[in-house]
């Protein structure tokens, strides 16, 4: 049987950096990565040359943007590779940097997620298999669609459901790094600009630029660097699946979402009632209260009313999206999936200032991405 | 006054099936394992991986799982608001398109037929285009 990450040698993350997730500016690319790279590898107290592979996610820029940006940090020379994978690619990213270091084959490895606004073309639509109104059809759309049946379903309202962006933009008013910081009122989230179904505006999240960076550390390589474990957060599990054909196919992300958190819980030893902490793929409120229920942090249609009962607020029971989420800190696609490490890592360092879960020892983080495929890392405090 | 052509050939026909002969049919295909999907394609079977692929004609019919009114859409050739909707074919396959007819009594589970709509493809020429609406209104 194949090993999973935790029967393999520890992994850490030993530094976190970002770049404020923004909307589109003349800033380059280059510029909003470097800021990241070098803030985490000052928040690990490493020197570039001491990072032995990089790995770079990015779904919207051109062919091999990596090294044009790392060489600023001098070019030592170490093995880049590009991780493209949708809304998921800094997940992935961050997967693979875990695995060649849990394997032995580097100590200190970066993963950085860089990304600017730009004209997007799902390969799917190159299959040559068309259906009957592809061009109807927005990401926003299909997660309407979703709102729509969730509702019918549980018996919520689109009030009831607006309610996950109230939280995530009171979460992000507290996280410099996010998109938007600013606290909203219920009634200001659903006087917004219209989208679709139930969704306005600010209940959708932003389209922008932004740049997340985590090094991933054997204990070996930071001992070498003269650094301990004290500020390092275990990796403990690592899930990484596809789409396959479901009852229900249109709750596919849902489904996903439920078996990809099952193999990463039972492969951390834990279950989701230990978990402090998520940041999950909440690019639309209703996707948090569908997530929140396939990953068994409470049973299938009481979202709603925990939601309502604050145990998903922090300093609840469990912090969902303490960062803002997708929907207040933003979606700049490549740096997502590694700034959720970055916030889960800062929340068990204790480190999260005043959006701070209390005592947060336990923490995951999730993303889904267009194909569909599915993150989920479990993290540890040390 | 001569029928427009179909805008989609490929996906569906004005005629009917023998279940719904009224109701324009679908283009899906079924697998040598039973599965059955839309639209059809030749890669291979999404359930089994076979390449043992027919073509089958769907009926025009199904239930509603989900509806959204769309305020804002990015695409060019579309103006909104348009409504959306997720329908489960009688026969077995999910299909997501536009829809049209009374908005006002969409709900999940609503029975709901095929019917072709004037459009004009996109150098204006008149086409037949297919849509779902609630049956019998």
């Amino acid at each position: 049987m194949a090993a999973v990450l935790r029967n393999l040698r520890p992994v850490y993350v030993a530094g976190i950096g970002f770049h404020r997730y923004q909307f589109a500016s003349a800033t380059t690319y280059v510029d909003l990565g470097l800021t990241a790279v070098r803030a985490a590898l000052a928040d690990a107290g490493l020197a570039w040359p001491a990072i032995e592979s990089a790995y770079f996610a990015k779904a919207l820029l051109p062919m091999a943007p990596g090294r044009a940006m790392l060489r600023h940090l001098g070019a030592t020379g170490l093995p880049i590779v590009h991780v493209e994978n949708a809304s998921a690619s800094g997940s992935a990213a961050f997967r693979h940097a875990c695995m060649e270091v849990a394997a032995g084959l580097a100590d200190l490895s970066l993963v950085v997620g860089v990304d600017k606004p730009m004209p997007l073309a799902p390969a799917e639509r190159l299959a040559g298999i068309g259906g009957l109104a592809d061009d109807a059809f927005a990401p926003f759309t299909h997660f309407a669609l979703l709102a729509d049946a969730y509702a019918a379903r549980t018996g919520a309202s689109v009030e009831d459901i607006a309610l996950v962006a109230v939280k995530n933009h009171r979460n992000g008013a507290r996280n410099p790094f996010a998109q938007h910081q600013k606290e909203r009122s219920l009634e200001e989230i659903l006087g917004g600009r219209k989208i679709a179904g139930g969704f306005t505006s600010l209940q959708c999240t932003p389209v922008g630029e932004g740049a997340a960076a985590v090094i991933v550390a054997s204990e070996e390589g930071l001992r070498r660097q003269g650094i301990d474990l004290s500020r390092a957060v275990r990796v403990l599990s690592s899930a990484g699946r596809s789409q396959r054909l479901y009852e229900d196919a249109t709750r596919y992300d849902a489904m996903l979402t439920q078996e990809t958190t099952r193999i990463a819980l039972a492969e951390a030893g834990v279950s989701a009632a230990d978990l402090d902490v998520v940041e999950l793929h909440d690019a639309f409120t209703v996707e948090e209260v569908e997530y929140v229920e396939a990953m068994g942090l409470c049973p299938d249609g009481q979202a709603v009313p925990r939601l309502k009962a604050g145990e998903f607020d922090i300093g609840g029971r469990c912090a969902v999206s303490p960062s803002g989420g997708l929907i207040a800190m933003g979606h700049p696609i490549g740096p997502t999936g590694v700034g959720q490490i970055g916030e889960i890592t800062r929340q068990l360092r204790g480190e999260a200032g005043d959006r701070q879960q209390p005592d947060a020892r336990l923490g995951l983080a999730h993303m889904v991405g267009i194909g569909a495929v599915c993150y989920v890392h479990v993290l540890g405090a040390v | 006054m001569e029928t427009p052509p179909l805008l989609k050939p490929g996906l569906y026909r004005a005629e009917g099936s023998a279940a719904r002969p009224g109701q324009p049919a679908l283009l899906g295909g079924v697998c040598a394992c039973g599965h059955v999907f839309f639209p059809l394609q030749a890669y291979g079977c999404e359930r089994c991986g076979g390449v043992d692929l027919q073509p089958r004609v769907l009926s025009g019919a199904g239930r509603l799982l989900a509806s959204a009114r769309v305020h804002l859409h990015p695409g060019k050739g579309r103006e909104a608001p348009f409504t959306v909707g997720s329908i489960r074919l009688d026969d077995g396959p999910i299909v997501r398109t536009l829809i049209e007819g009374d908005l006002g009594a969409l709900h999940p589970g609503l029975a709901m037929v095929t019917t072709l709509v004037p459009v004009a493809d996109a150098e204006g020429a008149p086409r037949l285009d297919l849509r779902f609406a609630p049956e019998g209104v």
